[in-house]
């Protein structure tokens, strides 16, 4: 167990270095984060023409896509464009023949470059939040804490999500593609293309038991302070289910899914 | 014992190749399929997203809903260009530096630029433009624009489109040969599409502003405007006008960066 | 035994499939199904220490032998046991007593020192720091590494980057040491090192060393004990000199000429002629008569008599089939 842990400090570390290494990719990736904001810019203008939807002013709808642009960097999905890269360029081998389990591997190439992008990320964040006036998160030391433990369930239920969907590809070479449907659908119930209360009513619901809102939506609305005690609780239980179950579905499907590749070759 | 586990193994490692077998057979067709869906999704998507806002107004600034949809077909349209000719070319660019098959291409008789940024298609992302014809005219019909002139000065104006994108490309390649670095223009190239996604003046200034002057504007606003019969006459002019400005001033970049590769590698 | 291969079966499906729309079609209903045996019925066994050349023809199954081996592929049929362990379970024990390494195929990490991937393979094996440090001293100066560990893999060229992959797989002290084509695409130089290298890192070490090539070089370098797969059969398991004794029937004589001239008169197969320089094919029984004419006839600076190159040895053995 330690060994485990070990090894992926030790490879996060190695990923993290990599992903230094290239300050221009680095900085395309940051300039990435103002995609969220587009969105923002257009409920902006809602607001500004026909009044503050289900009571959203302008302020709600900043602070929460700014947190939200912090989020979006937190997503597991590089494991799924790694995962196929390698299984199609026959270095998937290589991983197989390292004793770590390659889910770690995987795992701990994301988090490196995910704490690279966040170290970057965060400071222009928190700055902002010094700055602008509209950027009230008005957090209580519990909530800070709620809000942490949060986003860390955010990013393990998003790498384990992404490595579930990646051991597809054991059979299938359209996992990105499958990737991108799933994630396409899942942005209606994360909290991306508009917070969840400004949903209609019945995907509100729905949504609140759905995997994607524990990536982005649950943490954010978390952090600006719009969920009680017991909406917190449910939310917290709802992504540990979720968690539970996709590491349960992937050591399941994962003994077949080698086994397949070494039938078939790599 | 052993006998009858060495069998039940056979017959499923057999029964798992034949399996993979019969998939490995979809796979071309598969990858048609993959993206034709995609495509067809992401276009589904578009239109579902954008109705969010609706729940909230009947118009955003002057959109209506029709007219959006006409919006975000010029958008796949684009796009569906951009990932056919400009991203698989900018790829190649680099690659040609760096194992110097440009100064090959260099003594060809024909135009260097031509070949560079015309060499390669995406045959598969052809799709989109077609897709986000349909789009249009759905979007059109459904706008109760008039039928007359405009039909004319959109097709004026959506060439000029093409052209600004095509400008932008070869901006982007005379920068990725003197920098040497794909894959953040391909970022540039893609932020920028993505930001004409909306029109322009959803975005209100001062964001408006920018996006009018650095001609984000002429991707999408400009040829929409044009079909619903609202462009202004200032814009019927200077839209080509700054086009054609564009590209000769990315020409006029590119044989720069030329001469200076030629120079550099005497 | 430290490998024991028992009537190992590795059989692939794969499609074929004509190009055109109809044959698609057709193929969805019916699809053809081609069956690719990789390996059919492979036996032998390899004491701790030995180093075993396999040599064969691209696609003759020896890259299929050693991914089976590693656990990278799971046989069809047969069996395999390295160290005791059945390689496709993939025991983290067994992992940890094995290295692979695939020429032209990357473990490094690319935009780093070669060093960075080194002090990760430290913790994932589980190297204690001593034995580290000692292993990689050692390597970097038997690889002759000092000046290439600090700068990124990718700026490496191909021989550096090999010399630094070997390092990185023998850090932590493998008792079982698979090499696929390791001198592919290598320079004269750097092939020497390699070979050099894993003569003596056995010597001092006694690794298993299963080594495949189609270079005839690395394994006359290396191994004492050659097998010979073709077409997923084993045709040869033996030593050099018994391969070469039992297939080579004849000899090559080397003729360096003081000036150009005629070789008609010689009535032997000509190999090569580059005006100067003559190679001569002569069948064992004839070297002493035809030695003896060429002296005679020919204005000779100097003569050679040499054994067949292997590969024709092997191609003979193939032939034998």
């Amino acid at each position: 167990m330690a060994e485990t842990v070990a090894s992926i400090a030790a490879l996060t570390r190695a990923a993290a270095t990599t992903a230094t290494a290239y300050r221009g990719r680095l900085l395309a990736g940051l300039l990435t984060t103002f995609f969220p904001l587009l969105l923002m810019a257009v409920w902006l203008t809602v607001v500004a023409t026909s009044g503050p939807p289900r009571g959203w002013t302008a302020p709600d709808f900043i602070s929460y896509y700014a947190a939200a642009s912090l989020l979006w960097h937190l997503s597991g999905q590089n494991v799924i464009w790694q995962w196929d890269e390698d299984i199609r360029g026959g270095d998937f081998s290589i991983r197989l023949l390292r004793p770590v389990h390659p889910f770690w591997q995987y795992a701990a190439n994301d988090l490196g470059q995910r704490l690279v992008m966040l170290g970057l990320a965060a400071p222009v964040f928190v700055a902002a939040t010094l700055v602008l006036p509209q950027l009230g998160y008005h957090l209580t030391a519990v909530r800070l804490l709620a809000t942490v433990v949060a986003v860390l369930l955010a990013y393990a239920v998003s790498i384990t999500m992404a490595s579930l969907v990646a051991l597809l590809g054991f059979w299938s070479t359209q996992t990105t593609n499958l990737w991108m449907l799933w994630w396409g659908l899942g942005s209606f119930a994360s909290g991306w293309i508009a917070p969840l209360e400004v949903m209609p009513g019945w995907l509100r619901s729905t949504a609140e038991w759905l995997p994607f809102r524990t990536t982005m939506g649950f943490p954010v609305e978390l952090m600006t302070g719009r969920l009680s005690a017991a909406e917190t609780a449910f939310g917290f239980a709802v992504g540990l289910g979720w968690l539970a179950l996709f590491t349960v579905l992937y050591l399941v499907v994962w003994k077949p899914g080698v086994r397949r590749h070494q039938a078939v070759g790599g | 014992m052993n006998g009858t586990r060495r069998w039940a193994d056979h017959v499923r490692i057999i029964l798992i190749c034949w399996r993979a077998t019969v998939a490995a057979e979809f796979q071309y067709q598969a990858n048609f399929l993959a993206g034709l869906t995609l495509s067809i999704f992401w276009m589904v998507w578009a239109a579902a997203g954008l109705a969010v806002y609706f729940q909230f107004t009947g118009d955003l600034l002057g959109w209506t809903y029709p007219e959006l949809l006409v919006v975000t077909g010029l958008f796949f349209t684009v796009n569906g260009i951009r990932q056919a000719v400009l991203q698989p070319n900018l790829q190649q660019i680099t690659e040609y530096v760096r194992l110097g098959t440009l100064d090959f291409l260099l003594t060809k008789p024909a135009d260097t630029q031509l070949l560079v940024t015309l060499r390669r298609l995406n045959v598969g992302n052809l799709l989109d433009p077609g897709l986000g014809l349909i789009f249009i005219v759905v979007g059109f019909v459904l706008s109760d624009a008039p039928v007359g002139w405009n039909l004319l000065t959109f097709l004026l104006l959506f060439a000029t489109s093409l052209l600004a994108l095509y400008a932008l490309m070869v901006l982007l390649m005379a920068m990725a040969v003197h920098l040497i670095g794909g894959t953040e223009l391909q970022q540039i190239a893609y932020g920028a599409v993505e930001l004409a996604r909306f029109p322009v003046q959803l975005y209100r200034d001062p964001f408006q502003a920018v996006l009018t002057v650095v001609p984000v504007v002429l991707l999408t606003t400009l040829p929409a405007e044009a079909l619903l019969g609202r462009l202004s006459p200032y814009w019927l002019v200077a839209g080509p006008a700054i086009t054609a400005v564009s590209l000769v001033v990315s020409r006029l970049a590119w044989l720069r960066v030329l001469r200076a590769y030629s120079g550099a590698s005497a | 035994m430290a490998i024991d291969v028992d009537a190992l079966v590795k059989r692939f499906f794969v499609n074929r499939r004509s190009p055109g729309l109809r044959s698609s079609i057709r193929h969805v209903l019916r699809p053809e199904r081609h069956e690719v045996t990789a390996l059919s019925g492979v036996s032998f066994r390899m004491t701790q220490g030995e180093i075993v050349g396999f040599l064969g023809p691209n696609g003759a199954g020896k890259t299929s032998l050693l991914k089976c081996l590693s656990g990278l592929l799971h046989p069809t049929e047969g069996s395999a046991r390295v160290l005791g362990h059945v390689p496709h379970r993939r025991e983290p024990a067994f992992l940890r007593q094995i290295s692979l390494v695939m020429g032209q195929r990357n473990s490094l990490f690319w935009d780093l020192p070669a060093l960075d991937a080194y002090e990760v393979n430290r913790t994932i094996y589980q190297i204690p720091r001593r034995e580290y440090t000692e292993s990689l001293d050692e390597l970097v100066e038997l690889l002759r590494l000092q000046s290439l560990l600090r700068k990124p893999v990718r700026v490496l060229s191909l021989g550096e980057r090999m010399r630094c992959e070997l390092a990185g797989a023998l850090l932590h002290r493998p008792r079982v040491l698979f090499l696929d084509e390791p001198t592919l695409g290598l320079d004269v130089t750097a092939q020497s090192a390699v070979r050099s290298f894993l003569a003596d890192y056995n010597r001092r070490y006694g690794a298993t060393i299963l080594l495949t090539s189609h270079y005839m070089a690395d394994v006359t370098a290396l191994a004492s004990r050659v097998i010979v797969i073709d077409h997923g059969t084993l045709r040869f398991d033996g030593d050099l000199t018994t391969l070469t004794r039992r297939y080579a029937d004849h000899r090559v004589v080397k003729v360096r000429l003081t000036e150009r001239a005629p070789l008609g008169a010689l009535d032997v197969d000509t190999v090569t002629d580059d005006g100067l320089t003559v190679s001569l094919r002569v069948s064992t029984d004839d070297v002493p008569a035809v030695a003896a004419r060429v002296l005679a006839v020919l204005p000779v600076e100097d003569l050679s008599i040499e054994e067949p190159p292997i590969d024709e040895v092997v191609r003979a053995v193939f032939a034998d089939g």
